[in-house]
């Protein structure tokens, strides 16, 4: 059937960047869920990116330790930034993240390998679209395996109220650091994916901006269960391709959906909550 | 050359401690990681340029016109998005999404309205013609770089001396320690908390008109540049710690001014965060400063 | 009709619609329009570039409609020629999904564009893949049209530019010793150092130190008291206009004698540059493809033209999209079809008197002539022509 090939040539960028906008919810999700704000997300995914690309350009590894080693790259650097960050409140988080993705900019920018202000060209297309929807489904089957079990139920305890997770005998700081890392995780498995998809990426490509967008998926999905931030995601992807004059307020959308939903609709637009065996969550009347 | 260099290094410090004095104010007493603040220094110098524009309006018409209209916008954007989560007393993260969500939609707005092309103030704008420099020995100072000097250490003393020697002060240090306390002390907490905001906003608005005045760069993200450099000078000085900004701005102005002058300029982007980290994980009170730690 | 893709008649109707809105000036009398791609950034901070070069396409898609070229109007023996607009607002991705998009759904033979030489790589290959011929008018980065055989530009790349410059600073001004400053975080300023360097090191100069800056960075106090203390007799910057300014006006106002001057990229090729640096710019060089004030009559009609239409002066993007669209117009009329190899090979043989001077392409397909490149100087905040 070739014109069902048309379509998804046409369409193969905005297809991939649905599941790869799904993962970055996700890692968004976690994190969120877990009582912290992250804006570093951008940055992971942008060294998942870079780390991905150039085990690609420079050496002959299977495409499946490309992912696994861009997954690392950016849980170290997570671990580095939340240990003495996660110690203190959660703003202190936020700066730092922040801070993170400037300076793995002046990184790209100053180091030869990566390129420079060039970026990286050529990169070889080896992701293809069942290999994201793989990863997103796995990573929301665990996401959500995860939500049902002891430790999604510590995590929200952390999250509404630190003395009764202290109580459960949860150390908060350890937990968030966890959330953290597969959080990290998660963006650098989106961000190889994406840079083996649109052959070129750049130092400029995961700045502020990104991380907000980022931020917006997860937010207008709702942070009740790890579906409604990739919701988020799709509606967001597909939203300004749908609607051409959307594409031009983009970035004003974005940041007008963050503020609503924050001030209107804390639960998110979708208004999911994971289903719990038992009990009811506390607050929520049957 | 090093004379200069350190010169060059203090005004750019100047700067930085000039911009982050309301955002660590805010932070300080609001407890609100503000990331609409820089928003509040490009409005400020927009503000000042357009008043600039009219015929025969000096700097002394256009700094305080910028200053007034940044302290308002403070004031609405705070009324408008902070004060609903506070009431209902939400998460100290939902603030700062909210303030996430506002910034990215306030600067688009201004981008898209405006352009992001640079505009500056009309040349001779301090009446000392566009080369007037004030040479001290080895040392050359622009006028513009010498009005940010005093306006930094002259900010600096007015805040101290509200702070720590007038009624109001007490009252936004008792806010500051503990919002409940201060309210059953009689203190009107949701005023002095809107005073405090229109402070700070007039702050960030003087700083624009400042900044725009000495680099000659007014656009809609000139303030939200400068954010990273306000983080690191509130974590390195300490929240809300006025003396330690001051300190902060100058140490990291002075860092980065011998990086790139004696080191290599490639590196000088890094110093804000590489600073930030290392008072991060040896002394997370900052410099000066008082810790925050977790509510638990 | 156009043609009904993928077998579905809502496709066909999209097409008809698209071809409508397209063509609101239907002059040639011809059968159904011949449509091509445009990708530009129309919004975002890249959008002075990208209205500029769609103002230089429109004004030349009238000219070529109406007949100038002298055998009746359109292309193809009377088809009128139709520009598609997709906006990428400066964003890459934006640029792929455009790309695919006016390939797969709407067929055109033929993309103008992208605006940015970043844009260029991410969408170059996508074209490549289809065969589809795509012409950047405005990318001066290097090895844009290494990235496949059917990537063209007609935009002069700076590697061709910036010898020019530096070749009459050498011989006009003697200038042995130079510094250079270039911004590191932006891929057009940092390909433009690299061929300020390659160049500057095969014209023999001397490299006192080489200094970088980000494109957001507003203080260049540290690099330019170091650059004060080593005599040099100009400075070589590799900067976009916001940041050259900056650059002029605090480089004076650390007392940098007068008579070291700047010598500018591409980037400092700006009305903006004058206006905001004002005295502080005096004497700067910078070498241009294109200027407003050159005689031939050729660019002075195209300059009144523009200034009729539009009510603004024509910058160097929208003259080169002007020519490109002569070229592209005059390469489908000798190819007699829109056929991917036939449109290419008579691409590489055009011939076209423009704007820009006499316009050919080189084997690699960029620009094979220099011969339209001139040297500016600034003087009281405008530019003009070195005599």
């Amino acid at each position: 059937m070739p014109w069902l090939d048309d379509i998804l040539w046409t369409y193969q960028t905005l297809i991939h960047s649905l599941g790869i906008n799904g993962l970055l919810a996700l890692s968004m999700y976690v994190v969120l869920a877990a009582g912290q704000l992250s804006l570093g997300q951008a940055a992971f995914m942008g060294l998942g990116a870079y780390t991905g690309a150039l085990l690609s350009l420079h050496t002959g590894l299977p495409f499946a330790l490309v992912l696994a080693a861009s997954a690392l790259a950016p849980a170290v650097v997570a671990a580095v930034i939340g240990i003495p960050t996660l110690r203190l409140t959660g703003v202190y988080l936020a700066i730092a993240t922040i801070g993170l993705g400037e300076v793995l900019r002046v990184v790209y920018v100053n180091a030869g390998i990566t390129g420079g202000a060039l970026g990286l060209n050529g990169i070889p297309g080896r992701t293809e679209t069942w290999m994201i929807f793989l990863a997103l489904g796995l990573a929301l089957a665990g996401a959500f395996a995860v939500g049902q079990s002891r430790i999604g139920r510590a995590m929200e305890a952390m999250r509404s109220d630190g003395i009764a997770a202290a109580v459960m005998g949860i150390d908060r700081a350890a937990g968030q650091l966890a959330a953290l890392l597969v959080s990290a995780m998660l963006a650098g498995l989106a961000g190889c994916f994406s840079a083996h998809s649109a052959s070129f990426i750049g130092p400029n490509d995961y700045a502020f901006e990104t991380a907000v967008t980022i931020l917006s998926f997860a937010i207008l999905g709702g942070t009740g269960s790890p579906l409604g931030p990739v919701v988020g995601a799709l509606v967001l992807t597909a939203l300004p391709e749908v609607l051409r004059p959307l594409q031009d307020f983009r970035l004003v959308f974005n940041g007008l959906i963050i503020v609503l939903v924050v001030l209107f609709l804390p639960r998110g637009v979708v208004p999911w909550r994971m289903p719990r065996l038992g009990r009811l969550p506390r607050g929520m009347a049957p | 050359m090093f004379a200069q260099q350190l010169a060059n290094g203090l005004v750019l410090g100047c700067t930085y401690a000039l911009f982050a004095l309301g955002f660590t104010l805010m932070f300080g007493v609001l407890k609100v990681l503000n990331l609409t603040y820089g928003f509040y220094c490009t409005a400020g110098a927009l503000v000042a340029l357009a008043v600039a524009g009219i015929p025969g309006a000096t700097l002394w018409l256009a700094l305080p016109a910028g200053a007034l209209a940044a302290g308002g916008l403070a004031v609405v954007v705070d009324t408008l998005l902070l004060m609903p989560l506070r009431r209902v007393r939400a998460p100290e993260l939902s603030a700062l999404m909210v303030t996430v969500g506002a910034v990215l939609l306030l600067t688009s707005l201004l981008s898209m309205g405006l352009g992001t092309e640079i505009r500056r103030f009309p040349p001779g704008m301090l009446g000392t013609g566009t080369g007037g420099a004030v040479v001290l020995g080895p040392v050359r100072l622009a006028w513009s770089q010498v009005l940010i000097i005093a306006t930094t250490g002259l900010l600096v003393g007015a805040l101290l001396a509200l702070l720590h020697g007038s009624r109001l002060g007490l009252a936004i240090r008792a806010v500051a320690g503990n919002e409940d306390a201060a309210r059953l002390m009689g203190v009107s907490v949701a005023r002095t908390m809107a005073l405090v905001s229109f402070l700070s906003g007039v702050m960030g608005g003087a700083a624009g008109v400042l900044l725009g005045l000495n680099f000659n760069a007014i656009q809609p993200y000139m303030g939200e540049s400068m954010m990273l450099h306000g983080f690191a000078v509130v974590i390195v000085g300490g929240l809300g710690n006025i003396r330690g900004a001051l300190l902060a701005g100058v140490l990291l102005g002075v860092t980065e001014v011998m990086v790139a002058g004696y080191v290599d300029s490639a590196l000088k982007d890094g110093v804000a965060f590489a600073l930030m980290m290392l008072v991060l994980w040896l002394r997370p009170a900052g410099l000066g400063g008082r810790v925050v730690a977790p509510r638990v | 009709m156009t043609k009904v893709f993928w077998g579905s008649p809502l496709w066909g109707v999209l097409g008809l619609a698209t071809a409508i809105l397209v063509s609101p000036s239907v002059t040639a009398a011809g059968s159904e329009p011949l449509t091509v791609g445009a990708i530009e950034a129309l919004t975002g901070p890249a959008s002075r570039y990208g209205i500029a070069i769609r103002d230089g396409l429109d004004l030349a898609l009238d000219e070529v409609n109406a007949g100038s070229g002298g055998a009746g109007g359109g292309v193809l023996h009377g088809r009128t020629l139709a520009i598609r607009y997709e906006d990428s607002g400066g964003q890459k991705e934006s640029a792929i999904n455009a790309a695919r998009s006016l390939i797969g759904r709407e067929r055109v033979p033929v993309i103008i564009g992208p605006t940015l030489s970043n844009e260029m790589f991410a969408v170059g290959p996508v074209a490549v893949e289809r065969k589809v011929p795509i012409i950047g008018t405005s990318n001066t980065a290097n090895g844009i049209t290494d990235i496949g055989p059917t990537v063209f530009r007609t935009s002069l790349p700076e590697a061709d530019v910036i010898p020019v410059t530096l070749k009459t600073a050498q011989s006009r001004f003697g200038v042995k010793r130079v510094a250079v400053m270039y911004g590191n975080d932006d891929a057009f300023t940092k390909s433009g150092f690299d061929v300020f360097k390659a160049n500057l090191d095969s014209l023999g100069f001397d490299i006192a130190t080489i200094e970088t800056f980000g494109a957001k960075d507003t203080d260049f106090s540290a690099q330019l008291t170091k650059i004060k203390d080593l005599g040099v007799d100009a400075v070589v910057v590799s900067a976009l206009v916001e940041a050259a300014s900056g650059i002029l006006l605090q480089a004076r106002q650390l007392g940098l004698p007068e008579k070291v001057f700047f010598i500018g990229g591409n980037g400092f090729n700006s009305p903006k540059l004058g206006e905001i640096a004002g005295a502080a710019a005096d004497g700067t060089l910078v070498g241009s493809p294109w200027f407003i004030d050159k005689a031939d009559p050729v660019n002075q009609t195209f300059v009144t033209a523009f200034r009729q239409r539009y009510h603004k002066d024509p910058d160097q993007f929208a003259a080169q999209a002007y020519d490109t669209l002569h070229i592209l117009a005059e390469a489908i009329n000798r190819a007699g079809s829109v056929q991917s190899e036939a449109l290419c090979q008579a691409l590489l043989q055009t011939h076209h008197e423009g704007v820009m001077g006499l316009f050919t392409f080189a084997a690699d397909r960029s620009p094979g002539s220099t011969a339209g490149v001139v040297v500016l100087v600034m003087k009281d905040g405008r530019f003009s022509v070195l005599q």
